[in-house]
């Protein structure tokens, strides 16, 4: 009987054979039928079929494979895993068929291997297989911002192989350094303190820290994610900082300073948001926000805010691909997401309105869509734990999350309060309400049900939660207090809307701090680095000339008188040494 | 399907007022009944949500137009830092 099958391996290695099928049909056939497959073998794993599942936190362990003294473990399956497990594959189902046509075959594979080396990464048991699966991550959405082809998009591909690069260095240290303390690879709940003995865990959780874009390390993500492909786009909203979340969940749960962050993150990224003309960058924001709900969930670490943690995750999928879809829709049908230059699109393309706006509606936490029934349980566990902080904090977040997703972005690309959109956008739109690729709506069609039976039916949601869930979302209280919230957060709006119009602005992030200092670092390294390195290299071999000249002299009273052989094998030394110190 | 529509927008304002009012009016009654259960005792103040939801949103606004003042540039910014540092 077969142990188990990794789905991740499935779509990652089924990924590499779509360039290779010649017929579009089949190739489009099999490039669905992948996270299919990865489906059906979660049900399957979920029916028993490989062993029951034992209840959280113990697991189901699979596939071993003995690697130097240690043994790696490839499918490590607990109720949490399989959380993000079921998302990530239902999410990738619904992105592929957004992406059908893309005709660049080879972002279906960097697609599918980034699907892959996230299931790698969840179900991993050990710490190396995790590593691997993370650096897998690092490259793969450096290929879907490459496959743009603009020169902005290359330069944030390799902004974000740095980022990722760097905190897969720290991970591997504080892995390394666990790997020293205990002699266990096991991907395990970490101890976590200040001093020097905890230097390797706090290198751990900077790793995934930077991975899940916690303020301040959150910068890469706006950066990076609206510069890809619309398509492209849509996978990296979903996986990487998930996956981080994941890893903040099994190791680092209940970390003090995780529950401020997350919960000043949540409030920050908004600030942020309001400055934003770009559609993309806006939701870029607001996946920092959402992170900050989560990141706080972990934070606070009790049953009810872990299990807030990973409904949020997995809902944040659904309603932030299908938000990331809606703001695509105008790139690709328009060729633009900025709002200075939008408007008005609702007569041309009333359809993917709609269905953005389930999105903006479950991401602000609206009552009957999904974001209301796990972002609750996040805030409820911080009124649970008389954090009124934290508690006002998060429940500022949703105000200004329904300002911006439900309001600013749909009234800036869809409405301004004009029918008819600019001259130079109308040029580019047909006479017809259709304006949308039919396989784009499929997409966020599948998303938006998706947002709506989950906030409907919650109960679906909480019976794969790895606690057992005794929390009732639709009380008066909570569905009173949501609704008359939005409906002044609106009132705001409308008296300042003129404020939050588009203009043609970049807003400043943190990533300044890194970016500036490094442009001028490589400046430094191009230009009188080089020239001084020239110089040297001038002036060594004058002297080296000199030295040779003076020992050749015909002249006896010329030549240098000689010296013992050690000492000329010192000078050699001496100045071989500069040179690698000056070159390396 | 096909035809070209214009947003519902009387139908919106509509909507929009009279949940605004019932609102308004249901908070005060639930309020005094004690149908709320909530943490914390600033969440009893009457009309707290609608208070918090109207002058959060508005500082929001307010607070992030004037960090824009120092952190708000042209699209162009670090290409323009670049080329300048060739220079």
């Amino acid at each position: 009987m077969i142990e188990w099958i990794h789905p991740g391996l499935v779509i990652f290695l089924g990924g590499f054979l779509i360039p290779f099928i010649r017929s579009r049909k089949v190739k489009l056939a099999y490039f669905l039928l992948l996270p299919i497959a990865g489906l059906t073998i979660l049900i399957l794993t979920s029916m028993g079929v490989f062993g029951p599942i034992p209840p959280w936190p113990e697991a189901l362990h699979k596939w071993h494979i003995p690697f130097l003294q240690y043994s790696l473990e490839l499918g490590r399956i607990n109720k949490l895993s399989m959380v993000f497990g079921y998302i990530y594959v239902i999410a990738a189902l619904c992105m592929n068929v957004y992406a059908l046509r893309v005709k660049n075959d080879w972002e279906h594979v960097a697609a599918m291997c980034y699907v892959g080396s996230s299931l790698g990464a969840i179900f991993a048991g050990d710490l190396f297989t995790l590593f691997f699966c993370l650096e897998i991550m690092s490259w793969a959405p450096f290929f879907l911002l490459s496959f743009r082809g603009t020169k902005k998009a290359m330069g944030a591909a390799v902004r974000y192989v740095l980022w990722h690069h760097f905190s897969g260095v720290c991970i591997l240290a504080g892995i390394l350094m666990h790997i020293h303390n205990t002699g266990s690879i096991e991907f395990v709940h970490m101890p976590w303190g200040w001093g020097r003995d905890y230097l390797g865990y706090n290198l751990m959780l900077l790793g995934f820290i930077i991975n899940s874009a916690t303020t301040p390390f959150h910068s890469w993500l706006s950066d990076t994610y609206s510069q890809a492909s619309p398509s492209g786009s849509i996978y990296m909203t979903a996986y990487t900082t998930k996956t981080a979340i994941y890893c903040l969940i099994m190791a680092f749960s209940g970390v003090e300073l995780l529950m401020w962050m997350g919960a000043i993150q949540a409030v920050f990224a908004l600030f942020l948001a309001v400055l934003e003309n770009d559609g993309r960058r806006l939701c870029s924001y607001h996946i920092i926000s959402q992170i900050g709900y989560m990141v706080a969930g972990v934070g606070i670490g009790t049953p009810m805010a872990i299990n807030g943690a990973a409904s949020h995750a997995l809902c944040h999928i659904i309603y932030n691909a299908l938000l990331y879809m809606g703001a695509g829709c105008a790139l690709a049908v328009v060729g633009t997401a900025k709002f200075n230059r939008l408007g008005g699109l609702y007569k041309y393309m009333p359809i993917s309105f709609w269905l953005y706006m389930v999105g903006g509606f479950s991401i602000s936490g609206f009552p009957l869509f999904n974001g209301f029934i796990s972002k609750c349980m996040t805030i409820e566990a911080a009124e649970f734990l008389q954090r009124p902080y934290i508690y006002l904090l998060l429940e500022g977040a949703t105000v200004g999350t329904f300002l911006h997703t439900g309001l600013k972005l749909p009234w800036n690309i869809w409405l301004q309060g004009r029918d008819e959109p600019p001259p130079d956008i109308r040029a580019k739109l047909k006479d017809s309400a259709l304006n949308t690729p039919m396989n784009m709506l499929i997409g966020m069609g599948i998303l938006a049900s998706l947002c709506v039976f989950m906030g409907i039916y919650p109960k679906i949601l909480y019976a794969m939660l790895p606690y057992p869930v005794e929390f009732v979302p639709f009380t008066i209280t909570r569905v009173f207090s949501i609704t008359q919230m939005f409906i002044f957060a609106f009132v705001g709006f409308w008296v300042l809307r003129k404020m939050v119009k588009g203009y043609p602005t970049y807003t400043l992030d943190t990533d300044w701090f890194v970016r500036m200092p490094g442009m001028r670092f490589v400046r430094f390294c191009n230009e009188p680095l080089i020239n001084f390195g020239s110089f040297l290299d001038k002036n060594i071999l004058k002297v080296t000339y000199f030295i040779i000249s003076c020992v050749r002299s015909p002249i006896p009273e010329m030549r240098m008188t000689p010296r013992p052989i050690g000492l000329g094998a010192l000078v050699v030394l001496a100045v071989f040494s500069l040179f690698l110190i000056i070159y390396v | 399907m096909n035809r070209l529509r214009i947003y519902p927008k009387k139908l919106f304002w509509r909507m929009f007022f009279v949940s605004l009012v019932v609102s308004l009016i249901l908070d005060f009654l639930w309020l005094y009944s004690n149908v709320f259960h909530y943490h914390f005792s600033f969440q009893y103040i009457l009309e707290f949500f609608a208070l918090f939801g109207l002058f959060g949103c508005m500082a929001l606004i307010l607070i992030a137009k004037g960090m824009g003042i120092f952190i708000v540039t042209d699209e162009e910014y670090y290409e323009r830092q670049s080329e300048k540092l060739k220079k």
